[in-house]
């Protein structure tokens, strides 16, 4: 098999993990499909974004917990923004956290609310390197003159 | 960004990120509906606002971004007419997206399709309570987005149906009010019509009728809308407020109304939104405590500072579809006569404290007041109406001459413009004003029929409720003062406000039309050439919110006094349209700035504020485009030669501008 080939054989078993794996779900592929050629590095392009802005939700949700009062209002806020660009990229484990997130500030309860913190930053931070991974491969495919394969 | 640079080559939206700007009326073909659909999509969510961007554009459409909602409302009122629908999330920093739902379809009457990762279904429900078309639950996906144009078609067929039922107000009303008071607003809509000729093309394509729109006669056969010119709106505030907003009627207010051609519905329609507007006031004037109710009760002693102002224009605007124009004429009208409507309920308490500071605020609130007796309190409109009117008279008794000031009320009006930034400082000076003056002059000038205008003694009524700033000291204002609590004002306003017409506005401000008055307060004019809109400045929103609005109705007040005041107030004209004069020409070359500044930083929620910086340049000629409200309220209301220099200095057609200026806001009424 040629490096392109083993390429993307690569590209699509990883990709179909993460998809098995509950890392992205549907909306990442309907994202994929909105790339063309007008717009070749749309995905890449979104995905850094969601990058940019989950790190200051992440940051404003450290912050908002550590108040000596805590406001619940703004947790909640910011796990809502947090759960809306996610789930419009796809990363849908991201999701979920922020789902389970919402119930715990909805409850007040800080000691959950400051564990789920910890699980949504794990869950944020393995995506990010998976989607990374993917990003590479796709690189990589593209270098060696193929063509990436479409999951859609 | 690439959009900036366009700007000036779009003839109407901004696009985000189109270089191939698809902004070209002719964009559109029927058979190719909905291709062109011109949407805003208003969300703070970076991520989300790019993935809605690509999809709506893989779905033909022509797309505007934004990422803040005041930015997106100032946008929206600059370029009427140059939006189809309005994409909107519910939950945004600067805005609740209900918030703008309500503002946009008061006064732009679009549809609006609200969008939200929370997909409970009282959250949901809650969205259409507030009249969204739609709600769409986050992650949205592209077929959905396909659909949208449904919306934007039945809303139009829905309109058109109605106004077919009820007669054709519109062409009664154009070519019957042709020359007089409602002059400007038909002869606004034929211009509007002739310049949205291309737009109205492609719009009538869209709505697959393609027949009828053409420039003379633009909606007879196709746009029942009815047009809601200040005057029109200024009968129906009167109307109402005569017979009490509890018991006002459509068929009452109708027959009160004596408008020929308008018919039950279109009243009762009006009737609806103007309920929905005073409602939501009176959440907020609730808030702020007895303020409007004394306010409203008790004109003469003084009501309560700042309440009205924001009352005011949030009634005006809210009052719906009134123009930017016909705000600023109703509101000149209403400088006429006495202001004591405009009580604002829901003005913050920072600011009253601001309107405290200032007569500035007054003067405002004369501009304000100008015709809505429903702005009163909520609670007590109708009843509070006459007694509105007399504060107004003591207000202006106070304000004194304002008129002779002429350029010297430029500061003062400044301030104003400083004040609508800070919330309705306008009202709250107002007020404020009343409050300090003793009312020497209860005049009782009722307004509820005024609408023809108030004496010539009034000077005040001559200026916009920019202008008004009294330059005379009675009480509250000192003339002198203003400009200083004005900059005091604007300063605060711009470290609260931030946001958007704000900052961009500095610069332009003082251009600005009626920014004219602010030269000294770039912040106020920010606000002013934020748009030159109705000012529904809506209590809950942000100080930059207001300023915006407040802005733009000073503006528009500014421009309606001018007009007004030649139409109406022959003696008071003079002075105003000198006045106006000086500013048209002086605002023409802001405005076009402003507006276009405004505008320039909607592609793709950048930070507003550097926008602004950039957009200068550009800002003329995309301001021109959809910023007609600007070059028009300069043209239509004052002197013909100032706004002609305007234009001039705009390098936007002037012809186009002075006869679509006011078309300009009543095409949008007409769409």
């Amino acid at each position: 098999m040629d490096v392109v080939s083993q390429l993307q054989r690569q590209f699509v078993d990883f990709t179909t993990s993460l998809y098995h794996e509950g890392f992205l779900d549907d909306q990442f592929t309907q994202l994929q499909k909105l790339q063309d050629e007008s717009n070749p590095e749309f995905v890449a392009e979104v995905v850094s974004l969601f990058f940019e802005d989950s790190e200051n939700l992440l940051n404003n949700l450290a912050n908002a917990l550590q108040q000596q009062i805590v406001d619940y209002k703004q947790v909640d806020a910011h796990v809502h923004q947090f759960k809306g660009s996610s789930s419009s990229i796809g990363a849908q484990r991201v999701k979920n956290v922020c789902a389970a997130f919402r119930n715990l500030c909805e409850g007040k309860n800080l000691d959950g609310c400051i564990r789920c913190l910890q699980q949504l930053k794990l869950e944020y931070s393995l995506v990010k390197s998976k989607l990374e991974t993917l990003f590479r491969l796709e690189q990589q495919i593209l270098a060696a003159g193929g063509t990436v394969p479409s999951m859609a | 960004m690439a959009a900036l640079q366009k700007l000036p080559q779009l003839s109407a939206c901004m696009v985000a990120n189109e270089p191939s700007s698809t902004c070209k009326p002719e964009l559109v073909v029927s058979d190719q509906f909905p291709a062109g659909l011109r949407v805003l999509v208003v969300d703070d969510d970076v991520t989300c606002l790019r993935i809605l961007e690509q999809m709506l554009r893989r779905c033909t459409y022509h797309v505007t971004t934004c990422s803040q909602a005041t930015v997106a409302l100032n946008l929206l009122r600059e370029k009427r007419g140059c939006f189809d629908v309005v994409l909107s999330d519910v939950h945004m920093p600067d805005m609740d997206g209900f918030k703008l739902l309500e503002h946009v379809g008061l006064e732009m009457d679009l549809p609006v399709i609200m969008m939200s990762a929370d997909g409970r279904t009282s959250a949901v429900m809650r969205g259409i309570r507030h009249g969204a078309c739609d709600y769409l639950i986050k992650p949205i996906r592209e077929e959905e987005l396909k659909n949208i144009w449904q919306h934007v078609v039945r809303k139009r067929w829905n309109e058109n149906k109605e106004h077919e039922h009820s007669g054709s107000l519109d062409d009664n009303d154009r070519h019957k009010r042709g020359n007089d008071d409602a002059e400007y607003a038909s002869s606004v809509y034929e211009e509007a019509e002739g310049l949205l000729k291309a737009q109205k093309k492609r719009r009538d394509a869209k709505e697959e009728d393609d027949g009828d729109l053409d420039s003379d006669d633009p909606a007879t056969a196709k746009k029942p809308r009815v047009v809601w010119s200040v005057e029109l709106h200024q009968q129906f505030v009167s109307a109402v407020s005569q017979l009490g907003i509890d018991k006002a009627v459509p068929k009452r207010i109708l027959e009160l109304m004596n408008v020929p051609g308008l018919t039950r519905e279109n009243v009762a329609s009006h009737l609806q939104k103007f309920r929905l507007y005073l409602k939501r006031l009176s959440g907020v004037a609730q808030q702020q405590g007895g303020m409007s109710s004394s306010y409203c009760g008790s004109v003469e002693q003084n009501g309560k500072p700042g309440s009205l102002g924001r009352f005011d224009i949030q009634a005006l605007a809210a009052s719906g579809h009134i123009p930017p124009q016909t705000l600023a004429a109703l509101h000149a009208e209403l400088l006429g006569r006495p202001t004591g409507n405009l009580v604002l309920p829901g003005m913050d308490q920072p600011l009253l404290q601001a309107s405290l500071q200032g007569p500035k605020r007054i003067s405002v609130d004369h501009g304000v007041a100008y015709g809505h007796p429903l702005v009163r309190c909520p609670a007590n409109i109708s009843k509070h109406f006459p007694q509105a009117i007399i504060t107004a008279d003591d207000v202006r008794s106070g304000l004194g001459a304002w008129p002779s000031n002429g350029p010297g009320t430029v500061g003062p009006s400044s301030n104003l413009g400083g004040l609508v930034g800070q919330s309705g400082n306008i009202l709250m000076g107002m007020l404020h004003h009343q409050q300090q003056q003793p009312r020497p002059h209860h005049q009782p000038q009722q307004q509820q029929k005024q609408v023809t205008q108030p004496d010539p003694s009034r000077s005040i009524n001559v200026q916009p409720s920019c202008l008004v700033v009294p330059s005379q000291s009675s009480a509250s204002f000192q003339a002198g003062k203003n400009p200083v609590s004005i900059n005091r004002n604007c300063s605060f306003n711009r470290s609260s406000s931030m946001d958007y017409s704000l900052l961009s506005s500095q610069s332009n401000n003082s251009s600005f039309g009626i920014a004219q008055i602010m030269d000294g307060d770039p912040k106020t004019t920010s606000v002013l050439n934020g748009y030159p809109g109705p000012g529904s400045v809506s209590p809950s929103m942000s100080s930059c919110s207001i300023n915006a609005e407040n802005a733009a109705n000073r503006q528009l007040q500014n421009s309606t006094v001018a007009s007004n005041a030649a139409r109406q107030l022959p003696v008071l004209a003079p002075n105003v349209c000198d006045f106006q004069g000086s500013y048209n020409t002086k605002s023409g070359h802001v405005l076009d700035q402003g507006p276009l500044r405004n505008l320039g930083f909607v592609g793709k929620g950048t930070s507003i504020p550097s926008r602004f910086a950039v957009d200068e340049p550009d800002s003329p000629m995309s301001n021109l485009n959809c910023g007609r409200i600007y070059g028009e309220n300069n043209e239509n209301k004052v002197k013909q030669e100032p706004s002609m220099e305007f234009i001039e200095s705009a390098k936007v057609g002037i012809p186009i501008l002075q006869n679509f200026s006011s078309n300009d806001l009543m095409s949008v009424f007409s769409e």
